[in-house]
């Protein structure tokens, strides 16, 4: 026999104060969220120090869209926070509408901001559902899916994909909604506070969801600002930034709701934070609905889908063929600018930004993703000191951190 | 807004364990709901109308070919480069040698059926496709007008009558649209017939039957 | 012939606890998935009626991993130590008149001890394993059974008072047939605690804290894998069982029923652990997990000292009445 049938134990024991263990928690753990590792330092349960490593999931969308038109690039931010990809996607298109100077027709806004708020509502059941998960209450986690699958469904009908969606386009979106869409719309938005009410049976007051989630994970207002903490997990803190009302876009400043504010700044401030959101975004939906306008859905000089790669549009010459509206970018060179932009959009996970810098051709020269969840798992470490394993979880659940996001 | 907290629990609450009762309670109510799973192979999923899933090419009722005219819109549009197309020019025509599509690199976008001029490019409802090894899912041109008769065998389509929403997009006016994407479509799929909030309901003239 | 006929009768109550184990992890699975709007197992024979069996074939015939840097003979061992453990308790069981495999004076003890013992297995496992996750388990473990070991010892020791025996039968009897009997009006408090205990003894949710999946990916049994995995979940039902049949003779009133049922003499008894194990999964699908320091918190600062109220008045009451 080669083996000793013995082999000494060698595992690590904190000795009196001085000596900690570490545990390389993820990549494939179950509460990580996909792909998360986190090198913690403990002692006993308690975590002395914890290091987050990303990019399991980098696929590298940054420089993919470099070789790729604005149009394509489009199908990229699908795959970001891939639970409201729509979000994404409406940040992309107004970010590329921004920088070509492309003007959206009104109900083109409308459909586009009641596509956000439903995968706002995706977004945060989903968010709900794992979060609950991971600190036990498992019944929620299928609650929360029953009613997430109702929008994937409506998603379905509207664009015909579930997940990724690719639905809105530069310059409006891709297909107009039906009625019958509108109908099943409403109903849910009309229908979905009650199954909050659900949810919040099961945890709400729930003396053992309270232990968990109160006075764990406090952040001050002062320190998510300066860790860069956006969205949800920054309004939990009693920091009243939501950039649908900071820097409105598409339809925001046209409808009436409230942003929720927590002030604990603890993981049950921000439970009720994103509660309440999705009450909220059930509002703008409704409201959405109620003001649809006629008309177009894809602006007069929106590009067609099919866009010049290098910026240097050789004559199409039977663009008559097709019409002339959707091409027009084909003809007229001027329409890719040189310069940079920066646009941000309040996706579920919190600011979503797109910069671009153009250099006059029809990709862009570079392109940057300020991903929020990125941002939140810098805070990771400043947020588990001192806490327990099982705060740790709880920590990763609240700030509602996708890794595709983050790793892009 | 500051968010709300419900009130604290009080002695007796908290030594009746109400919060903890109301919740079983709803469990319980659950257990003798009906559950939503749908029992997938045995029941059928309904797959709406539009679902970007299996490619196809059109068959062309005259020649039984594809309709492809070899214009490599939909080859150059396609974000994931999984279109190949192979053409000879014959008499000023385009005559296609090969149409591939390899599936496993396509991300179902629906770019391609979408800026196609003719509607020769389509993808389907069908979304059970699997297989074990890579080489099924690289389509050639038969593969793909043999998607289409699967297609129209097992969802009961008439090719003649068949539009998907990315042929000819929902809500776009007909003079944005070349020619061949001018098909007949239902009402609500045109401008003159889309939803519209109540708010603007009343400003339209005969809204009876929306 | 003596020794014979206990054999007979031991390999029958092995072997309907043993279906009662399979069943109840169907049963498990079917009511949490129902109180989730779901259906649970469908597949294997009607409505899953088949998938117990399947999964014990399954995880018979898997593969029985030994990692590499584990202590051999006590990883091997651990499972075994906690499924006998477990499955000797049973022993002690009176499920009806004279239906006991060993009617001891000291039935009450034996279980307490014999639930202990148990818990070495799961620390063992977790020690053996050489895996930090299974590690962190068996020492949650080990904290937990010691704390609610105690709350629970003292919360029966009311009942001890009142029926001034150990023996599991002669507790039973001394609760009478009539409803009012049944100690849990008389020891409320000493019902409320053991509930609580009986729920952290037997590592179930809210106290699952020892295989917490989302914290310790699945605690001390982590490296388990095929039979052996298996065996940590046969003696955690059958620990249910137990524990259910220990709260159903101490404080419900045992195999008495308002009717006694012709023919079937242990009718009341299994029903009562029916709604034991029923309110078990129940719990399961509705609440969340307690963080590690607050069960400790809640075992020490609010049920022992709830258990040790308990036994004074229970003491001061008997005093003045008899």
């Amino acid at each position: 026999m080669t083996k000793p049938m013995h082999t000494t134990l060698e595992v690590p024991v904190a000795a009196g104060d001085e000596e900690s263990y570490s545990l390389r928690m993820g990549p494939q753990h179950p509460a990580t969220h996909g792909v998360l590792r986190v090198d913690l330092e403990l002692d006993g349960e308690t975590i002395l120090d914890c290091t987050p490593r990303v990019g399991y999931l980098h696929r590298g969308f940054d420089k993919l869209a470099e070789h790729r038109t604005y149009a394509q690039g489009l199908i990229l931010t699908d795959r970001l926070d891939y639970v409201g990809a729509m979000a994404n996607n409406v940040g992309y298109c107004v970010a590329v509408e921004k920088l070509l100077g492309i003007d959206v027709p009104l109900r083109a806004k409308y459909i586009r901001t009641m596509v956000s708020e439903m995968s706002r509502i995706c977004g945060h059941l989903l968010w709900l559902a794992t979060h609950a998960l991971d600190i036990g209450a498992m019944t929620v986690f299928l609650y929360c899916f029953r009613e997430r699958e109702v929008l994937l469904e409506l998603f379905e009908e509207l664009c015909g994909a579930r997940l990724t969606f690719s639905y809105p386009r530069i310059g409006g979106v891709r297909q107009d909604v039906t009625h019958s869409f509108i109908r099943r719309l409403t109903e849910f938005a009309n229908t979905f506070p009650g199954w909050i009410e659900d949810y919040e049976t099961l945890i709400d007051t729930n003396r053992i969801w309270l232990k968990r989630t109160r006075g764990v994970g406090v952040i001050s207002g002062e320190d998510a600002l300066d860790l860069g903490i956006t969205g949800p997990s920054l309004r939990g803190s009693g920091i009243k930034y939501d950039v649908r009302k900071a820097r409105p876009y598409d339809a925001y400043s046209l409808v009436d709701f409230e942003v929720p504010v927590g002030r604990d700044g603890d993981i049950y401030a921000r439970y009720r934070c994103r509660m309440e959101e999705m009450r909220q975004s059930a509002r703008i939906i409704l409201q959405c609905i109620d003001q649809l306008p006629p008309g177009p859905i894809v602006g007069d000089d929106a590009p067609d889908l099919v866009m010049p790669l290098h910026g240097h549009p050789k004559k199409e010459a039977d663009a008559s063929r097709w019409g002339t509206g959707l091409i027009r970018l084909l003809q007229d060179r001027s329409l890719f600018p040189r310069g940079e932009v920066y646009v941000s959009v309040e996706a579920p996970k919190g600011e979503l930004g797109f910069y671009f810098i153009s250099d006059g051709s029809g990709r862009p020269y570079r392109m940057h993703i300020r991903s929020p969840s990125f941002i939140h798992i810098g805070a990771l470490p400043f947020m588990t000191r001192g806490a327990m394993i099982a705060d740790l979880i709880a920590i990763i659940g609240t700030l509602d951190v996708v890794l595709g996001e983050c790793d892009r | 807004m500051f968010v709300k907290y419900k009130p604290k629990r009080n002695l007796l609450e908290t030594i009746l364990h109400t919060e903890i009762l109301q919740g079983m309670a709803l469990t319980l109510r659950r257990l003798f709901s009906r559950p939503i799973t749908r029992q997938y192979p045995d029941e059928e999923i309904p797959v709406a109308l539009g679902f970007r899933g299996q490619h196809a090419l059109v068959r062309d009722p005259e020649t039984g070919g594809s309709l492809c005219v070899a214009c490599m819109r939909c080859a150059t549009v396609c974000p994931s480069r999984c279109i190949h197309i192979r053409y000879h020019e014959d008499d000023g025509k385009r005559v296609v040698d090969s149409y591939d599509i390899e599936a496993l690199r396509c991300v179902y976008c629906g770019y391609c059926e979408e800026v196609c001029p003719v509607n020769a490019l389509v993808l389907t409802e069908i979304f059970e496709y699997a297989a074990y090894s890579r080489q099924p899912f690289h389509f050639d041109r038969d593969g793909l007008l043999a998607n289409w008769d699967r297609f129209c065998r097992e969802r009961n389509i008439s090719p003649q009558e068949y539009v998907n929403p990315f042929w000819r997009p929902r809500g776009l006016p007909e003079n944005r649209l070349p020619a061949g994407k001018r098909l007949q479509v239902p009402e609500d799929w045109t401008m003159e017939g889309q939803v519209v909030g109540s708010r603007y309901r009343e400003a339209l003239p005969n809204d009876g039957t929306r | 012939m003596h020794v014979l006929v206990l054999l007979i009768q031991i390999l029958v109550l092995f072997a309907v606890v043993m279906l009662h184990v399979a069943y109840a992890t169907y049963f498990e699975r079917k009511i949490i998935g129902h109180m989730q709007v779901r259906m649970g197992p469908m597949r294997v024979g009607w409505h899953g009626l088949l998938q117990p069996i399947a999964d014990g074939i399954k995880s018979f015939f898997k593969e029985d991993v030994v990692p590499e840097q584990a202590d051999r003979p006590i990883f091997l061992a651990a499972p075994v130590i906690c499924l006998v453990a477990m499955l000797t308790s049973l022993a002690v069981l009176p499920f009806a008149p004279g239906w006991v495999l060993a009617d001891i004076n000291i039935g009450l003890i034996f279980i307490l001890a014999m639930s202990s013992l148990s818990s070495y297995g799961v620390i063992l496992a977790g020690w053996a394993s050489n895996s930090k996750y299974t590690f962190l388990g068996g020492l949650r473990s080990m904290a937990q059974v010691i704390s609610y070991e105690i709350a629970m010892g003292l919360s029966l020791v009311g009942v001890m008072m009142l029926s001034g025996t150990l023996n599991l039968s002669e507790i039973v009897q001394a609760q009478g047939t009539s409803f009012t009997g049944m100690y849990v009006f008389p020891q409320i408090i000493a019902f409320f605690v053991f509930c609580v205990a009986m729920l952290a003894e037997t590592n179930r949710v809210p106290f699952d804290l020892p295989e917490a999946e989302t914290e310790l990916v699945s605690g001390y049994a982590t490296e388990y894998s095929g039979m052996r995995y298996a065996m940590f979940f046969m003696a955690e039902y059958i620990g249910m069982m137990v524990m259910s049949a220990i709260g159903t003779i101490c404080f419900l009133g045992g195999w008495n029923g308002p009717f006694t049922v012709p023919g079937v003499p242990f009718f009341w008894f299994v029903l009562k652990i029916y709604v034991f194990l029923f309110v078990f999964i129940w719990i399961r699908a509705t609440l969340p997990r307690y963080r590690y320091d607050q069960l400790m918190e809640l075992g020490w600062k609010l049920l022992i000292p709830l258990a040790l109220a308990n036994i004074a008045l229970t003491g001061i009451v008997k005093a003045v009445i008899g």
